[in-house]
């Protein structure tokens, strides 16, 4: 080897080490190590309104969440190019995965993201969410269902737009249980091994305070752990067969289950399929939640996203999504297009449920404090990972 | 200057290897090393050398530890025991179909890891003629099969076997079929040839097998996620679990360490005993 050569070496190795420190020192400034940003306050945040949406738009929603229609006709109807990905598939996991990226006021170019009330309060407290520019989503504000619009979490509905809310209830296969009509009825040993719960914290233990009688939206640290530790009993004696997240569905179409905890949209799926699956509405009553789409910080289409809010708010639109989806609408007027054009839907009552059959429901509640909140999920997963 | 040049090029070819080693292990090691000792602010992560996550780590799942151990020291186990009579089989009885057969195992590698494993959760249901049989033969009560033990243990077989068969394969593929009919002419019988000449001389094989199945079937979270139940989880959900579902960095950076600690120790221990000379081959022992 020449000593040219040899540098020529060297000076390559040189760079490589050097590289490698660059990397080491960029991954120093990766946000989790830093206290969070001021949470976004008054209109400090807010969303500024360009003239025409134009450009690209990025989307994060949970699978099955849309029909194949939809995206297509906003790209017509505005111009927008949308990139549709379906990449969150837990409120967690999805959190997880964008802290370090929003953390540093970046979105992984997504304009719009979809996530539960808890998690949209969460990331709003964290100073990740923007606000609404109310003139440009004049759809949201003529149509957002009344019994949404003053959410605990967003009383003036500025960074949370509901995309669809749904029911947690029980899901049974009638011909295998049918006398499951509570959620303590799951604890019955007739059933030991065949029943199932979320691995939702959020919606499987307020289910479980309501069967022990805990009003939830009130309830205290206590309620929670000991609703956790009724849960724990059943999972050591083998009354619990699984702790699932969707695929639930899987284990009741093919006979593992045959009562579960579960999502009043997927229910009206499953029954297509197999008749006698149904979604029950427990006596003690459901929970009830609603998914958002939330604007985050850095996002780079704020416009676009806009636009696409004011547009799946629009009853024609929306009505095309919940055929397909079959959650529960938050768009006003839904089920008046939906009437004429599909009446079966619209005259589900797990699609558009009348206040007579949510009387017991609850909104989903969330434990108090963020010390409170840790303390119970390492409780709620200790039993799931037994 | 020849022995200069020939140790300059050696450590050239030495530095995309090095390069590799130093910006996906060293660094991410020392960060996750780092994250370990900070403590959960809620909001962010504080570093002040929280040893406690270690103490923690070990008191808070032992039980998913020593569960994991157990899973994967059976499944290496089952599979040593079904890994060599294959292997033996395809290198020395298989004749021509002897690619055939090697293709055979690596085919299920054509289809990912995931869906795999999702598949035997179809297989195993509850109405599945799988389980209908066994319980006919009184083998499975109530229909159970999947969210158990065995399934888990099963899963873990099935997705490490083929990490198992094909080192194994190798080492016996280039034995000296000489060295068997000298065993043989010395009036060895065919069990005292196998274990005095064929087992010692794929020796190599089986400890490079059992390592990689061991040492991935022990972080495994994928098999106990879909086949197992409450009571079956491994330490890999959990450290799953606190990364992605709490948040609980340190404490999931702590956990890691402590397996791969608990994992080098096993295999330095199993290397001790089983011969360094086993894992080299006898070759790389004598340069």
């Amino acid at each position: 080897m020449t000593s040219a050569r040899r540098k020529a070496v060297v000076s390559v190795g040189f760079a490589l080490l050097a590289l490698a420190a660059a990397i080491l020192l960029a991954a120093c400034g990766s946000g989790i190590e830093e206290p969070p940003a001021e949470a976004a306050t008054g209109k400090g945040n807010e969303v500024e309104v360009e003239a025409k949406p134009s450009g690209d738009l990025t989307i994060s929603n949970w699978p099955y969440y849309i029909d194949k229609q939809t995206v297509p006709d906003f790209e017509k109807a505005t111009g927008v190019s949308v990139k549709y990905i379906e990449d969150v598939n837990s409120n967690e996991a999805f959190l997880a995965k964008m802290k370090p990226l929003l953390a540093n006021g970046e979105s992984g170019g997504r304009s719009l993201m979809v996530v539960t009330d808890w998690m949209a309060r969460k990331m709003h407290e964290l100073g990740y969410l923007q606000e609404f520019e109310p003139a440009a989503i004049p759809n949201f504000e003529k149509n957002l269902a009344d019994n949404l619009r003053a959410a605990s979490y967003d009383p003036g509905r500025d960074f949370a737009a509901p995309w669809q809310s749904g029911m947690t209830g029980l899901v049974v296969n009638t011909e295998k249980a049918p006398d499951v009509h509570t959620i303590c009825d799951l604890f019955d040993p007739k059933y030991k091994g065949k029943v199932e719960m979320l691995n939702e914290l959020r919606d499987t233990v307020p289910l479980v305070m309501k069967c022990e009688g805990v009003d939830v939206e009130h309830a205290t640290e206590a309620d929670w752990l000991k609703a956790i530790e009724k849960i724990k009993g059943a999972a050591e004696s083998g009354q619990i067969r699984r702790f699932t997240g969707n695929d639930y569905t899987t284990d009741m179409s093919n006979g593992n289950a045959v009562a579960v905890i579960g999502w009043s949209g997927d229910a009206v799926q499953l029954q297509a399929d197999n008749p006698n699956i149904e979604f029950r509405m427990p006596e003690e009553g459901c929970i009830l939640w609603s998914d958002n789409m939330v604007i985050p910080v850095g996002a780079p289409n704020p416009t676009a996203a806009e636009a696409w809010i004011n547009y799946v708010y629009d009853p024609v639109n929306q009505a095309q999504i919940e055929a397909f989806v079959n959650y529960v609408s938050p768009v006003e007027g839904t089920k008046e297009v939906l009437l004429k054009e599909e009446p079966e839907i619209a005259n589900n009552k797990l699609i558009f449920p009348p206040p007579s059959f949510t009387k017991n429901c609850s909104i989903q509640p969330s434990p108090g404090t963020p010390k409170e909140e840790q303390k119970i999920n390492q409780a709620f997963n200790a039993v799931l990972n037994g | 200057m020849a022995a200069l040049r020939s140790r300059v090029s050696a450590y050239g070819l030495l530095l995309p290897g090095a390069f590799w080693l130093i910006v996906f292990f060293v660094v991410p090691l020392y960060f996750l090393g780092r994250l370990s000792l900070d403590t959960n602010e809620l909001t962010y992560y504080k570093f002040n050398w929280h040893w406690q996550n270690y103490s923690d780590a070990l008191s808070l799942y032992d039980t998913q530890f020593v569960r994991s151990f157990i899973y994967s020291g059976l499944a290496t186990l089952i599979c040593l025991l079904l890994a060599y009579p294959l292997a033996y089989a395809i290198a020395f009885k298989a004749g021509r179909w002897r690619h055939a057969l090697l293709l055979a195992v690596v085919a299920p590698f054509f289809t990912t890891y995931l869906i795999r494993t999702i598949s035997w959760v179809t297989i195993l249901s509850a109405e599945s003629p799988v389980v209908e049989v066994l319980e006919f033969l009184h083998i499975v009560n109530n229909g159970r099969l999947l969210a158990t033990a065995p399934a888990v243990v099963a899963g873990l077989v099935y997705n490490y076997l083929p990490f198992m068969v094909l080192p194994i394969y190798a080492s016996l593929e280039r034995l000296d079929t000489r060295l068997m009919e000298a065993a043989k002419d010395l009036y060895a019988n065919a069990a005292t040839t196998f274990f005095k000449v064929t087992l010692p001389l794929s020796a190599p094989g089986v400890v490079a097998g059992t390592l990689l199945t061991f040492i991935p079937a022990t972080g495994d979270y994928v098999n106990a996620e879909f086949l197992g139940g409450p009571g079956n989880q491994m330490i890999g959900n959990v450290i799953q679990s606190l990364y992605l579902k709490q948040q609980e960095y340190p404490a999931a950076a702590a956990l890691s360490f402590v397996l791969m600690a608990i994992i080098l120790v096993v295999v330095l221990i199993y290397i001790r005993f089983a011969g360094s000379e086993a894992l080299m081959g006898e070759e790389g022992m004598a340069r």
